[in-house]
């Protein structure tokens, strides 16, 4: 979220699109009311009617996987109409920016943009990039008139989505879409806040990154970044998913966003070099500058006092990816299939359920010498030995379970969609012998560190180098028990000499104290910081100790709903972000009953929330642009640095309903997304043993007619290995069903209730129909689409009685988005049968 | 053991399935005390009352009804042409009410608390005051029948002392009967959106009181008739056209009574718009009142046994029909379809055998008719 | 039995608000000890398809397909809390009693399972446990009494995430029901269901749609239930009195100059 939650309440239009929050972000749900209870308005975009959609103004219908479409007539609505924020496109984005004149889109290349290299489906991005002036600055036309400027070709690609194009596309009625575009673009106003709540129905999909770019494009047009009821806002789904992703969970970064360094980055000045961002514009933050103060300090954190200016700090005992290798989730179990690892931590998740495809992942698993299962309960990953068509004999995986104990039995902290971090206190004891995930970690460390100091091994550095400062030592050296507050105070960081302010000479931070703030990291080892975003989250005050997480004043000076003293955000407890751009270039707020931010011209200081960078107003002389994290510090409405092409375009769902992609004929499936099976001619159809039997996908099949999607309910959490063992939230929810039209149901002679089998190119299910009006065919191209959609949240484990129905990802294809490699579990083909 | 083996194999066949049906009503009763309604009814939310409400509770106070309608008659009004008949009918209601008392505690939740009311006193209860009304009347009715026993065992000092009051003890039943009797129709009145206006009325207690002495006096015709079969007597003709005469009047008043109050309330066109209701009010009025009355007005009904028979019978199924209707139309509205269990079909049968049975024995054992008493 | 608006509870259920989300359903069992039943998916969300004795309360989904678009629409349902409850007078032991702080609180030692305070109640809360063999109670919503009496606001109310329901003294909820249709002009539906059905009820609800659209029974009667009853229960003593008044007066005048009851039956015989 730039944004966070309580800031929907400052919304005048909220879009709810790709996400469903009533039912998966209930608690947000009081801001949208609240804000609808003055005067605001609520749409609701979902495949099918949800329980949002029932509080919602409009709903406005779509199929699945159309969701640029749809978005990409918006914009097209909003340009035709002139009912963009021009000031703000103009000075706060790339708008004007001039883009090479060599660059071509869909338009000109039939789907594609230039620079495309069908073998390696990949582009080559040359012709994309900015025209730059003699200082190396982009050139500029601010009248945004300029046919190579960004909003001249903004206004070019979009010009093929028009209200009719769209709707026989996405099946949406033309006058909804209408309805949505009128409403929405109602806030290119100064004092019109538009917000949009998403979640997986945008990032689900081979081009899920694209999906969220057309929102933004549509945020920057508007002028609805960095106001407060602005935003683009992802609603995070696991309670601590966005902590986890800050703290390095992905395989692509370290914590805070720091890139994993890649084997070409041979030493830590090649990867600085080679990571950091430059901008020649002096009115660009970029802070990404700083870069080199973040790893070094992280790896001072890692690493402590064995990491030296000699030694490069550590950095070769980083593990480095080889160039170009992707080890996201669907190339992980690709390879686990493949018999590539020996052993597999399966920690607090259950990927014999969740993992699309799970048929295959559960094969997957087959192959492995041990696997371990780190977890509350057993659960379908952990007992994927004896699942169903499993014969335990045949299965030479040693398993092993490791009791966790629950998120109430320990303390910590967590960190919001709003990147708020709380401290969360433990309620009760752990049950049994249950131990927490870190004192697990710290189990495995210290026997693992053992081994290597009792044995040796090949690379024994990286592990016996680590600090490992979490607590109390025993007599064998091992932390007795992981306290979290050091690992806390170890992420904020420390200074590890003192350290004085270079230009001033003022004195920062004392030796052996928490640094305050990400603004005193240094790049040369005397700071440390195991994630620089949450430097200033626990902090000293001479002798004494604050964990900002764990503060809880309700004092909200703004009026906003900030509430600054209420636990604490990164980074430097802003919680709106790119908030400059909530004032015009002289600083006066768009919105000035909403002032995110204020300047004050008498102390030269801003109020209010905390700014992006204490700088003056943009046209004083030391002003500068709002969005710092980006090297021009403009928003990207003209977005290069994306796989699939710097403006989202339409392409189908790798499975899909149509022949062929109604926006252009040549590419019906993203261009560059990796694909795990091969496809032929210009429709992108499978190929006859094009790959792993288990790879499958057939689209536009008659055995395979209707369009599925998976999603959650309320009432489980997730694989429901926490929710299916819970007999009052089983009671609501017992069993897998499939939700249909009144129109399919007749069709195939379903009646509500009906035990119905569900299928697809790779698997097949049980669950009861639920023959609904919140399901209606969509007219597709002139033709009849009907889809279905089933939650993901059963597997064949429990209840016991059986009767459930197993995961719904044994019908979901192994494919992901081209940029992110997020399995498109929300939009594939299947058929329903009475069973 | 041997000489109830004895008596029982002395029995006529009937008897013997009497006591077979009785036999294998206790044992459902015992049944359903240690599992249940749940396990041993159909009886659901939706339909909290059943066929036991219905027929051994509803019904069973109203066919007693005779009972105090023949004593009003003999001792207040002083119509001495049916004193044969009281005996036969304080039996009739003294077993009803038995049966009566038997059907709560088999029906209520916690069988074992029924005197709770007895102590714990919310007089704004129709339940209430039919608890009341149940224990007191019961004790009255066995006092009233009482003098059969102590002429049986010649207790004639007792009997001596009891007799003395008879009359407070009629005009007691009396009173205590009229308060019951329409404290069932009573149950209704709080439940006006629920029981269709067909039946629904302010005056559905003064309805069910009526109707409790038509019923009560056809089923002493009945019961006559079937006596003197059973006895192999003479038919008591003057007391049955007595009766019967007795029963068409109240009809009729019944009747009038009814129309006046739907139309006053102007519910007559329910009567046609009711869906299964109109149904089975129409079928209730027709068997209950139209038909019996019809027949009634024919000489040939009055002055023949059967016609007699036939008509009596009409009026007691009409207005047992009439108790069901009220009872289940009040809990329609759930859209649950209730049938009642084989469970509960034995306990009903269980104990209208008994009550049969215990009938049976009386007039066998103590001076109930005329001629037992003179033997 | 009346019930003082100015300080017996109360409950607005805006339903405009709900999203369904069955937080409620959850916090009652909760506080309330409640396990479950067995239950299916049939086709619809409602589950279990009706309040039980272990469900005290329930999301009630009413699926509405319109020509113009579509609506869902959310019902919260438990007990009332009626301001004079049928239940209440019905119950000839007292089991069931108003309180003066607002709910409609349950002794089960006095219960004796007669079930008439579930023919009686209006809204068919009262539930039974019918498998039960030998203590087998009656179920309803409590409106968490004990919570009440601690201070507490009761657990559905406590967990809603989007305050669907509004507590504070009748008189002060019924204030807010109305102050939000006349804040909010055509966002309600003009009624206020509860605030005279049955005599007006503790626990009263705003919708945008008209109630018998959502399942609510809109046939009863404005009238305190139990005034139905005491009317016909006020005239017994009355009715006795006349009654033996009258039965001695006929029974004297008609057996004037017959012999006492001995002889009239000697001489029968
Ligand atoms: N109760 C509950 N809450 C949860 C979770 C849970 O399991 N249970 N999980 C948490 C987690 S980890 C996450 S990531 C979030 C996810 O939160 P959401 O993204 O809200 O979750 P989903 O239900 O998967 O998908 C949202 C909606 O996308 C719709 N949809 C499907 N395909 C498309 C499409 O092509 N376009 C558009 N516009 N919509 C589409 C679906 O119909 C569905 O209503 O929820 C979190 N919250
Ligand atoms: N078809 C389909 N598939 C999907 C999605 C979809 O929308 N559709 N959504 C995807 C998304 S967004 C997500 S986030 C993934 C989730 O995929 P997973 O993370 O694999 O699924 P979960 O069921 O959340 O598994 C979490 C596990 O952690 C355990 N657990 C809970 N607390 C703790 C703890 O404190 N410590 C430990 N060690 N374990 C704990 C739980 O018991 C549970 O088994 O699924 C993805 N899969
Ligand atoms: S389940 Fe927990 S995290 Fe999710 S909305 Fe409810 S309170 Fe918030
Ligand atoms: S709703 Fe029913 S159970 Fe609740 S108080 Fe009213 S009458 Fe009693
Ligand atoms: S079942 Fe219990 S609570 Fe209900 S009326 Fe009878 S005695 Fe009272
Ligand atoms: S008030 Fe208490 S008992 Fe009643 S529904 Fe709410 S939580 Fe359940
Ligand atoms: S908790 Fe609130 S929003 Fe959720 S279902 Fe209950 S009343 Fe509705
Ligand atoms: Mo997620």
């Amino acid at each position: 979220m730039t944004n966070h939650w309580i800031d929907i309440r400052n919304a005048d239009v909220i879009l709810a699109m790709g996400g469903n929050p009533a039912e998966n972000h209930p608690i947000s749900m009081k801001w949208v009311l609240w804000a609808m209870e003055r005067g605001a308005k609520l749409i609701s975009a979902d495949p099918r009617f949800t329980r949002t959609s029932a509080r919602a103004d409009v709903y406005a219908p779509l199929r699945s996987g159309t969701d640029i479409a749809f978005l990409g007539g918006m914009i097209n609505y909003i340009i035709r109409n002139n009912l963009y924020f021009k000031e703000y496109l103009s000075r706060y984005t790339n708008a004007p920016f001039l883009v090479n004149p060599a660059f071509r889109g869909p338009t000109d290349l039939d789907g594609i943009f230039s620079g495309y290299d069908g073998k390696k489906r990949k582009y080559d991005k040359k012709s994309w990039a900015f025209q730059k002036g003699a200082k190396g600055i982009p050139k500029t036309d601010y009248t945004l008139n300029n046919p190579n400027c960004v909003f001249q070709l903004l206004k070019k690609h979009y010009s093929r989505y028009t209200v009719e194009m769209v709707s026989s596309v996405t099946g949406t009625p033309e006058d909804k879409l209408r309805e949505v575009y009128r409403l929405y673009a109602s806030t290119g106003k100064p004092d019109k806040a538009g917000t949009v709540m998403y979640a997986m129905g945008w990032t689900q999909h081979t081009v899920g990154t694209q999906n969220i770019r057309a929102m933004t494009i549509i945020q920057f047009l508007l002028g609805n970044m960095g106001i407060a009821g602005g935003g683009v806002n992802a609603l995070r789904g696991e309670s601590n998913v966005q902590g986890s992703t800050d703290h390095g969970i992905l395989f692509h970064i370290l914590p805070g966003y720091l890139p994993v360094p890649k084997a070409s980055l041979t030493d830590l000045k090649t990867y600085i070099e080679k990571t950091t961002p430059k901008a020649n514009d002096p009115k660009s933050v970029n802070w990404w500058k700083n870069k080199g103060k973040y790893i070094t300090s992280y790896l001072k954190a890692v690493y402590g006092d064995n990491a030296t200016k000699k030694n490069d700090f550590g950095y070769a005992w980083l593990p480095k990816l080889d160039d170009g290798m992707n080890m996201s989730w669907l190339m992980l179990f690709d390879a686990m299939f493949k018999g590539q690892f020996e052993g597999f931590f399966a920690w607090g998740q259950n990927p014999a359920c969740s993992g699309s495809n799970a048929g295959k992942v559960r094969k997957a698993m087959e192959k492995l010498k041990w696997m371990v299962n780190v977890n509350l309960f057993d659960n379908e990953t952990g007992s994927f030995w004896r699942g169903p068509g499993v014969n335990p004999k045949d299965v030479q995986t040693e398993v092993f379970e490791l009791p966790c104990c629950s998120s109430v039995e320990k303390e910590g902290s967590i960190t919001n969609s709003g990147r708020v971090a709380q401290w969360r206190y433990k309620a009760v004891d752990p049950v049994g012998e249950s131990k927490s995930d870190s004192d697990i970690m710290n189990e495995l460390y210290f026997r693992v560190k053992r081994l290597y100091e009792q044995e040796g091994g090949k690379y024994p550095d990286p592990i016996l180098n680590l600090t490992w400062d979490y607590g109390e030592k025993g007599a064998d050296g091992k932390v007795k028990e992981v306290d979290t507050h050091l690992v806390a105070r170890e992420i904020n960081g420390y200074y590890h000499a003192d350290v004085y302010d270079k230009k001033k000479g003022k004195l920062l931070g004392r030796k052996g104290e928490l640094c305050k703030t990400f603004g005193h990291l240094q790049a040369d080892g005397s700071t440390s910081a195991g994630n620089w975003l949450y430097t200033q989250s626990y902090i000293q005050k001479g002798a004494k100790t604050i964990n900002m997480m764990a503060r809880r004043s309700t004092k909200d000076p703004t009026g906003l709903g900030l509430y600054p003293e209420w636990a604490w955000a990164w980074p430097v407890n802003r919680r709106i972000l790119y908030n400059r751009a909530s004032v015009d270039v002289n600083g006066k707020a768009w919105n000035p009953k909403k002032a995110v931010i204020r300047w004050n011209a008498a102390t030269g200081k801003w109020t209010g929330d905390v700014p992006d960078g204490g700088a003056p107003p943009l046209n004083q002389a030391k002003g500068t642009l709002p969005f710092i994290m980006k090297p021009d510090g403009v928003g990207s409405v003209f977005g290069p640095g994306r796989a699939d092409g710097p403006f989202p375009e339409h392409y189908e769902p790798l499975e899909c309903p149509v022949q062929e992609n109604p926006m252009s004929k040549k590419h019906r499936i993203n261009p560059t997304v990796k694909l795990f099976f091969d496809v032929k001619g210009p429709h992108d159809e499978p190929v006859k043993e094009g790959g792993l039997a288990e790879d499958t996908f057939l689209t536009c099949d008659v055995r395979y007619p209707y369009v599925a999607t998976t999603y959650r309910v309320s009432e489980h959490w997730q694989t429901g290995v926490l929710t299916r063992h819970q007999p009052w939230l089983l009671e609501m929810v017992p069993q897998q069903f499939v939700e249909m039209s009144h129109e399919l149901a007749a069709e195939k002679e379903i009646r509500n209730g009906d035990p119905v089998t569900v299928s697809s190119a790779r698997g097949k299910v049980l669950a009861y129909a639920m023959v609904t009006s919140r399901f209606r065919p969509f007219k597709v191209a002139a033709s009849t689409v009907h889809q279905v959609g089933l939650p993901w949240c059963f597997g064949w484990q429990y209840p016991e009685k059986g009767d459930q129905g197993d995961s719904s990802n044994l019908l979901t294809p192994t494919i992901g988005d081209a940029n992110t490699m997020i399995p498109e579990t929300k939009a594939f083909m299947v058929n329903v049968e009475k069973a | 053991m041997a000489t109830v083996k004895e008596y029982y194999q002395s029995q006529p066949r009937g008897m013997k399935i009497l006591f077979a049906l009785v036999g294998i009503g206790l044992l459902t009763i015992l049944v359903r005390l240690a599992t249940g309604l749940g396990a041993t009814t159909n009886l659901s939310d939706d339909v909290p009352w059943g066929l036991w409400i219905a027929v051994d509770v509803l019904c069973g106070v109203a066919l007693a009804a005779g009972g105090f309608s023949v004593a009003a008659a003999v001792y207040i009004f002083n119509m001495k042409k049916y004193r044969p008949i009281v005996r036969p009918a304080v039996l009739t209601a003294f077993i009803g009410y038995l049966v009566v008392v038997f059907g709560l505690f088999v029906d209520i939740g916690k069988p074992f608390s029924f005197w709770h009311p007895l102590v714990m006193w919310n007089y704004h209860s129709i339940m209430f005051e039919i608890v009341w009304c149940i224990t007191l009347y019961t004790a009255v009715l066995a006092l009233e029948f009482a003098p059969a026993f102590l002429e049986r065992f010649k207790w004639e000092k007792t009997l001596n002392v009891l007799k003395k009051f008879i009359y407070p003890l009629v005009i007691a039943g009396i009173v205590l009967s009229y308060l019951h009797q329409s404290s069932l129709g009573a149950l209704f009145l709080i439940v006006p959106q629920k029981l269709n206006h067909l039946w629904y009325s302010p005056i559905i207690p003064q309805l069910f009181f009526l109707s409790a002495i038509a019923l009560g006096l056809a089923m002493v015709s009945l019961e006559s008739i079937m006596g003197s079969r059973v006895f192999k007597r003479e038919y008591e003709m003057g007391i049955l056209q007595g009766l019967t005469k007795g029963v068409a009047i109240v009809l009729a008043i019944y009747l009038v009574v009814k129309i006046a109050d739907l139309a006053v309330r102007g519910s007559l066109p329910l009567v046609f718009t009711s869906g299964a209701a109109s149904f089975f009010f129409i079928t209730e009025m027709l068997v209950g009142v139209l038909i019996p009355l019809a027949l009634f007005a024919r000489k040939q009904t009055r002055e023949s046994v059967n016609g007699i028979l036939t008509a009596s019978s009409f009026v007691i199924v009409g207005i047992v029909m009439n108790r069901f209707n009220a009872n289940f139309f009040t809990q329609a509205g759930t859209g649950t379809f209730y049938f009642p269990a084989i469970l509960e079909f034995l306990v009903t049968i269980g104990l209208i055998s008994l009550a049969i049975l215990l009938y049976r024995l009386a007039v066998t054992y103590l001076p109930v008719f005329p001629e037992a008493e003179r033997t | 039995m009346t019930t003082n608006n100015k300080t017996s509870k109360g409950v607005l259920v805006d339903l405009t608000r709900c999203i369904g989300c069955r937080g409620c359903q959850i916090a009652c069992k909760s506080w309330n000890e409640r396990s479950t039943k067995d239950t299916v998916m049939s086709g619809v969300f409602t589950n279990p398809p009706k309040l039980n004795s272990e469900t005290y309360t329930h999301i009630n989904y009413i699926e509405q397909p319109q020509d113009s678009g579509q609506a869902w629409h959310f019902v919260k349902d438990q007990c009332m809390h009626c301001k004079d409850p049928a239940c209440v007078s019905a119950c000839p032991v007292n089991a069931l009693e108003k309180t003066s702080t607002g709910p409609v609180v349950y002794h089960y030692s006095r219960c004796i399972g007669c079930r008439y305070c579930m023919i009686a109640c209006p809204f068919q809360i009262p539930k039974y446990e019918w498998e039960k063999a030998l203590t087998p109670w009656v179920q309803k919503c409590t409106f968490c009494s004990e919570r009440i009496a601690n201070e507490l606001v009761p657990a559905c109310i406590k967990v809603c995430p989007t305050q669907v329901m509004h507590y504070g003294t009748l008189e002060e909820v019924l204030r807010e029901a109305k102050k939000r249709q006349q804040d909010s002009p055509g966002r309600y539906h003009d009624r206020i269901y509860g605030e005279k059905e049955a005599g007006g009820t503790a626990w009263v609800y705003l919708s945008s749609v008209p109630f018998e659209q959502l399942g609510f029974n809109v046939n009863i009667p404005d009238v305190q239930l139990p005034s139905l009853t005491w009317a016909s229960l006020n005239k017994i003593p009355a009715t006795v009195g006349g009654f033996v008044v009258a039965l001695s007066l006929i029974a004297w005048f008609r057996n004037r100059g017959s012999k006492g009851e001995q002889s009239a039956q000697g001489k029968e015989k």
